[in-house]
This record gives C-alpha cells, sequence and structure tokens, in this order.
C-alpha cells in the first residue's frame, strides 16, 4: 500500500514538559489510523503537528510525498481537520458555517454551494442547515462540526476526539460517517481514548501514552502483544508467599502483598485458578477478568489502565 | 485577498446576525449625550465658570461704553469678568490661552453709529475652548443687535443728542422735546427691524499656539450653539473604541473557541487571518461611527459640517480606533488579561481626551496631558467640524496625528499579533 503519511521521530515540548517524544509512524492511502491513549497523551499535540498548527521541535512529517516543513500550504489544501471542540460559530447558522470554511480553501461560487450540500447531506442536517448552530443538540453540533472539515473534500482527514461527550446513538452516526469516508478511499488519522471506538474502526492503532508510542499494529497484532492470554488480577489481604503456589504454571504479570495479576491461558484455566483461590480462604476484595482485548493489552504495555 | 475579503465578510454577518453587543457600544455614546444634553439644556441647573473676556476698546466713545457697562451689569456681571486691555496686550493674553474671548471695538466705532456707516465688532475665541467662548459669542451678538436696533430707531434724535454724546453742551427743553418726540416715532417706525444692519459682527477663532487669527465663523445663521454638537464628539470616542475593541477581542475568543486554529488548520496564512480581523474591526467600527453621525444629525439635529473634513476625519479617526487597539491586543495574551486592562486603558484615553469631561474646565496641567490622549484629538477634531465649520485645512494637524498614530500603531500591532500566532503563543 502507499504509504499516505510517514512521520519520523517527532518531538515537541513545552517549556519543561515532553508532550511528544520521538514518535514515529506511517499511514497508508485509505487506512484509519488510530491513537488511542488517555488525556494528556499527546495525541492532540501530534495531530497539531499533523496538521501544521505547531511546529516540532524536531522529526520530520512527510504527507501525499510533501515535506511538512517546506509544503504547509499544499499539505493543508488537502487536509481536512476536525479539532476535539466544537470549532464553528454558533451565531450563524450550520450552512453559512461551511460556506466560510469551504471558502477557506479556495472553493467559491457553484461548486461551494454543492459541496455544503453533499456534506449536510453526508451528516443528515440538511433540513436544519438554515437554522443557527446554537439551536442544535450536541450530537448536531459535532456532526457539523464534522462536516467543516469535508466540506473541501479532503484526501487526508485528521480527527481528534470527534465523538467526545456525546450519546451513543450520535456517536454511532458519527463512526459510521467516518467509516464510510475510509471506504472511499480518505485517510484517517482517529485519535480517541474509547478503547471499543478504536476497536470498531480502526484498521491499525498506536497505543500512546505521555508521548510516546508504546505499540502499534492491527488489533490481532496487538493481542497477540499479550499472548491472547486472559488477565486476572486479585486484589486482597494476602502476601505475596501466600498466592505464589495457586498460580501453578501460569504466568505471573505482577505480584506483591495485597495484589496478584497472571495471564491465564483460556477459561477453564481461569476457573480453575479461581476456585483454588477461594477453597484456601484467603481474604480476597476483589477480581477482575480481562479477555485479551485492547484493554489489556494497554495495560501490558503501558504498565497502567487507559484512565480518563 | 479573496481569503481577507471572506474573513472580514463573516465577521461582518457574525455581527448582523449577533448584533447586540455592539448596539449597546453604540447606545453608550448616544446615552451620554442625552444625558448630558439634558443637564446642560435650559431646564438644567449648572454652574457656569465666569468667563474671561478681553475687550479692547479702540472708540473710547458713548457706545463703546455703552457696550461694555452693559456687559458689566446684573447677570451678565456675574457671568462674564471682563478686563479692558489694548489691542496688543489682548492678542498676547489670547495667544497664551488667557482668556475666552477678546472683544474688539473698531476706532470711530459711535461716530460712525451716529452718521448711519456699518461698523464691525471683531470677536476672538480661544481656539482650545469651546463652549464658554460661545457663550461670549452668542452674548456679544444680542449686545450688537440691541445697540443696532436702538440706533436705527433713535437715529433722529440721536443726531440731535449729539452734542451731549460728544460733551460740548447740554441741550435746551425744546431740543429734548424734538428728541422724545422723535424717539417716540422711530419707536413705531420700527425701521430698524427690517433694513441691514449697521453693526455686523465678525467672529474669528484664535490658536493658542501662535497669534494668527486661523477661521472666520460661518455658524452666525445656524441657530446658535448646539449642545449635543458640543458633547456628541467625546462621547462618540468612547464608543468607538469599545466596538473596535469589541471586534478584536474576537481573535482572543476564536483562539479559546477553536475557530481560530481551525482557521490556520486551512490553506489561509497567518497574515491573512490577521489581516481579516483588523479589517472586520476597522469596518464594523467605521459603520458604527456612521451610525452615531446619523443619530446626531437626526437625533440631535447636530451640523454635520464640511462633508470633505467630516470624511476624513472619520476615516482617521476610525484608523486610530482600530490601531490602538490592535496595538494593545498584540500585547495582550488572554481574554483575563484584556477584561483588566482594556476597559481601564480606553476610560483613561477618554477621560484625559475630554470626553467626560469638558476639556476646557480641566486644570491646564490635565490639559498638557490630555493632549497625549489619542481621544482629545479625534474628538477635538469633530468638535471644530461639528461647532465651527472647521474644513480639511482647520484640522489638519489633527488628521496628520490621528493618522499618524492609527499607522504608528496598527503595523506594530498587526506584526505582534502575528508573532504570537505563529509563535503558538495564542
Amino acid at each position: 500500500m502507499t504509504e499516505m503519511i510517514v512521520v519520523k521521530e517527532l518531538s515537541r515540548s513545552f517549556g519543561e514538559i515532553r508532550a511528544v517524544r520521538g514518535i514515529g509512524f506511517t499511514v497508508a492511502r485509505g487506512e484509519i489510523f488510530g491513537f488511542l491513549g488517555p488525556n494528556g497523551a499527546g495525541k492532540t499535540t501530534t495531530i497539531s503537528m499533523l496538521s501544521g498548527l505547531l511546529r516540532p521541535d524536531s522529526g520530520s512529517i512527510t504527507i501525499d510525498g510533501m515535506d511538512m516543513a517546506s509544503h504547509g500550504r499544499d499539505i493543508r489544501r488537502i487536509m481536512g481537520i476536525i479539532p476535539q471542540e466544537i470549532a464553528l460559530y454558533e451565531e450563524l447558522s450550520g450552512r453559512d458555517n461551511l460556506l466560510f470554511w469551504g471558502g477557506l480553501y479556495g472553493l467559491a461560487g457553484g461548486e461551494l454551494r454543492d459541496s455544503v450540500d453533499r456534506a449536510l447531506e453526508l451528516v443528515e442536517l440538511i433540513d436544519r442547515a438554515k437554522d443557527p448552530v446554537r439551536t442544535y443538540s450536541g450530537g448536531m453540533k459535532r456532526r457539523i462540526n464534522l462536516c467543516a472539515g469535508l466540506v473541501h473534500d479532503p484526501k487526508i482527514i485528521l480527527l481528534d476526539e470527534p465523538t467526545l461527550g456525546i450519546d451513543p446513538q450520535a456517536r454511532i452516526r458519527i463512526l459510521d460517517v467516518v467509516k464510510g469516508l475510509a471506504d472511499r478511499g480518505k485517510t484517517i488519522i482517529y485519535t480517541t481514548h474509547y478503547l471499543e471506538e478504536a476497536e470498531h474502526i480502526c484498521d491499525r492503532i498506536a497505543i500512546i501514552d505521555e508521548g510516546t508510542i508504546y505499540a502499534s499494529g492491527t488489533l490481532a497484532e496487538l493481542v497477540e502483544l499479550v499472548g491472547g492470554k486472559i488477565m486476572v488480577t486479585v486484589s486482597g489481604g494476602f502476601g505475596a508467599g501466600d498466592v505464589r503456589e495457586l498460580v501453578g504454571d501460569a504466568e505471573i504479570d505482577h505480584i506483591e502483598n495485597g495484589e496478584l495479576r497472571v495471564k491465564l491461558l483460556d477459561r477453564d484455566s481461569t476457573g480453575r485458578f479461581l476456585g483454588g483461590l477461594f477453597s484456601t480462604g484467603l481474604h480476597v476484595d476483589g477480581v477482575a477478568i480481562r479477555e485479551p482485548s485492547l484493554e489489556s493489552v494497554f495495560l501490558q504495555v503501558t504498565g497502567r489502565e487507559l484512565r480518563d | 485577498m479573496n481569503e481577507i475579503l471572506g474573513i472580514l465578510a463573516n465577521d461582518i454577518r457574525r455581527r448582523l446576525k449577533s448584533p447586540v453587543s455592539v448596539i449597546l457600544m453604540i447606545l453608550i455614546p448616544v446615552t451620554m449625550t442625552l444625558i448630558v444634553g439634558i443637564v446642560f439644556g435650559p431646564s438644567g441647573e449648572v454652574t457656569v465658570p465666569k468667563i474671561k473676556v478681553l475687550l479692547v476698546d479702540n472708540d473710547g466713545g458713548f457706545f463703546s461704553g455703552f457696550l461694555m457697562q452693559g456687559m458689566q451689569q446684573g447677570e451678565l456681571a456675574d457671568m462674564l469678568d471682563i478686563t479692558g486691555v489694548s489691542a496688543a496686550e489682548g492678542e498676547k493674553m489670547m495667544s497664551e490661552g488667557k482668556a475666552s474671548a477678546l472683544i474688539e471695538i473698531p476706532q470711530g466705532f459711535t461716530a460712525n453709529i451716529l452718521d448711519g456707516v456699518p461698523v464691525e465688532i471683531r470677536l476672538v475665541k480661544n481656539s482650545s475652548e469651546y463652549f464658554l467662548p460661545l457663550v461670549v459669542e452668542e452674548i456679544t451678538k444680542t449686545m450688537a443687535v440691541l445697540l443696532d436696533s436702538g440706533s436705527r430707531i433713535f437715529s433722529g434724535p440721536m443726531t440731535r443728542m449729539r452734542s451731549i454724546i460728544d460733551g460740548e453742551s447740554w441741550p435746551s427743553t425744546g431740543d429734548m422735546e424734538d428728541v422724545m418726540n422723535g424717539a417716540r416715532n422711530g419707536v413705531i417706525l420700527v425701521y430698524g427691524y427690517v433694513a441691514d444692519s449697521l453693526i455686523t459682527f465678525r467672529d474669528e477663532v484664535a490658536s493658542a499656539a501662535d497669534t494668527a487669527v486661523v477661521a472666520a465663523g460661518e455658524k452666525e445663521d445656524s441657530g446658535g450653539f448646539n449642545i449635543f454638537a458640543y458633547v456628541m464628539p467625546g462621547s462618540m470616542m468612547i464608543g468607538l473604541l469599545f466596538i473596535a475593541e469589541l471586534i478584536l477581542r474576537d481573535i482572543l475568543r476564536e483562539r479559546t473557541g477553536g475557530t481560530l486554529p481551525r482557521m490556520l488548520a486551512s490553506p489561509v496564512t497567518t497574515s491573512q487571518v490577521v489581516a481579516g480581523k483588523v479589517g472586520a474591526a476597522f469596518a464594523i467600527t467605521m459603520i458604527s461611527c456612521l451610525i452615531l453621525l446619523a443619530v446626531s444629525r437626526i437625533g440631535f439635529s447636530v451640523d454635520l459640517g464640511d462633508p470633505s473634513a467630516l470624511f476624513l476625519h472619520t476615516v482617521a479617526t476610525i484608523l486610530m480606533c482600530t490601531g490602538v487597539m490592535t496595538f494593545l491586543y498584540g500585547a495582550i495574551s488572554s481574554e483575563r488579561a484584556a477584561d483588566a486592562v482594556m476597559s481601564v486603558v480606553i476610560i483613561v484615553m477618554a477621560l484625559f481626551g475630554g470626553s467626560m469631561v469638558p476639556y476646557e474646565q480641566m486644570p491646564s496641567a490635565l490639559q498638557a496631558a490630555g493632549r497625549f490622549s489619542p481621544v482629545f484629538w479625534a474628538a477635538d477634531g469633530m468638535k471644530r467640524i461639528f461647532l465651527f465649520d472647521a474644513g480639511v485645512s482647520d484640522i489638519s494637524v489633527h488628521l496628520a496625528i490621528l493618522v499618524a498614530l492609527g499607522v504608528c500603531s496598527l503595523i506594530p500591532g498587526t506584526l505582534l499579533i502575528r508573532s504570537r500566532i505563529a509563535k503558538g503563543g495564542w
């Protein structure tokens, strides 16, 4: 596949804070590439550098064969950005907003009007196009926000947490639109801290935290990283020595007084392990069982839960 | 260019869709003018300071004495502080701004009135004051009209009384009888009211900087002093500065709201975005100014004066307002800082510039400081246009200062904003 986006050794600091630390990745044409990470992981800083809003301290960005440092304006012309916040003029109608944003990309006259109509149809807001944005619901605002980044029919689309703070129904609509765009050959970078979103729509995922990409690949490749095993976490009033014998052949991921994390092959072995644990009469406060998933991958590669 | 115009047009469209804040800003000067106008109006109780008037009596005759005495009697004595001076002294004092007005009665004034020869009284007004010289002008005009009418009605008897006036001898009883009959007939004929004036009046403005007489007034027929024309320019400047500030604050709001970064992520350059925003501030402030001028004319019957002077002064004023506000926003990094700084700066500029209190009533030190306020030059120029029908040449200094201030603040302000945006500091 043709590489549409190539990022090498990208870094950016804000004073003492190193927001992005030498990350690198590639995105193929027509691919949905996801950035999964908690708030403050460096997702928005990465998107800002990709969109030309922030200059990297070091590293390079090449998009569609053009270097961002020397062809920033040309790259921005083929790129659509959907920011995390609702970046719209609330006093204007949805249509007026789209006419303005489309105009900034050089569209004019009939071409602009047609593009706006197409974008409005895509997000099913043609009926409310003449109403001021301030009268829209949260989900509708998100959709028109998405629309504003698509009106000029970009080749590359950067979506920064586009489903933040909306109801499940509106989220599904937005995800459907994003999938539809990928089907039409658009190259998409999608940041999120929702695991299920990343699993659902991304072709490849990069796990990012503290400005570092810990792992990247397809969902299957990432799950393989944790060995495709079930992870069981037990907490309670026990010492490390008390439970060591119970583990048997299972792989211990983490053990200390009061907490044990083990990787088990399948559900049968998990049942046997828990049965043995309870039969010892040890005081157990809680048990968490994670099937092989992105969440367990995240925990495995970053050493912590994906937090809000 | 299309991108700049697109951003500019979008900002105007947004203001049209949501005009409340701009309307409120337009209402500030209108309300201020209305209130001050009502307070200073006929029903208002206002304490007017005693007006310093210099009187040069080159005649020393009966009628010049009548004029001088008349101004020092009754209520006028409480209002005017008349000082008799020589012509040279008078010119010097006026050039130093030590009096509100100078009245010069020409040589042969009395004799010419008695002979029916037209005479002219010269009034020189202090250019740095407005209200007080205009009061003197009105009083002098009234006295001149009284004297003129009286001299016509009593022209016959006065001729007979010439010996008294000239101080030669007392008339006989028969002469006095003739005088009284003549006066009676004069009153009946009221000839003087329908004829051309014998005594005319020349109105001049003296520059405080030098002794040159710079303008001959044309406002005698305009129906007198309009307090709204005096108050509106200063009030207008407050409103216009606040409007320019409101529009430029949008850059900060758009940064936090996300529309500015979104614009910058498009192919539009940072310079185009800043130019569009500053252009929108200029355009919206200009539209607001035109509305205020229309309100002044229609609502307050203000004579807007010379159209070309008004046009140039308006453009220069809006350039100054936009430039100063752009510069300030170039130095301010957040809405919070803007909240703390901008209103204070505008109010201080307006206060020193004479928008809130009459400039001529400020102590001389404050007047001197006021000349450093851009508001002074904007308001002062507009007052001259409204009150003295000043032309372009009369306000050329004002225009030059306003344009210089505008350009010298607009260019660095624009560069500062651009630099902040480019560095990601916004």
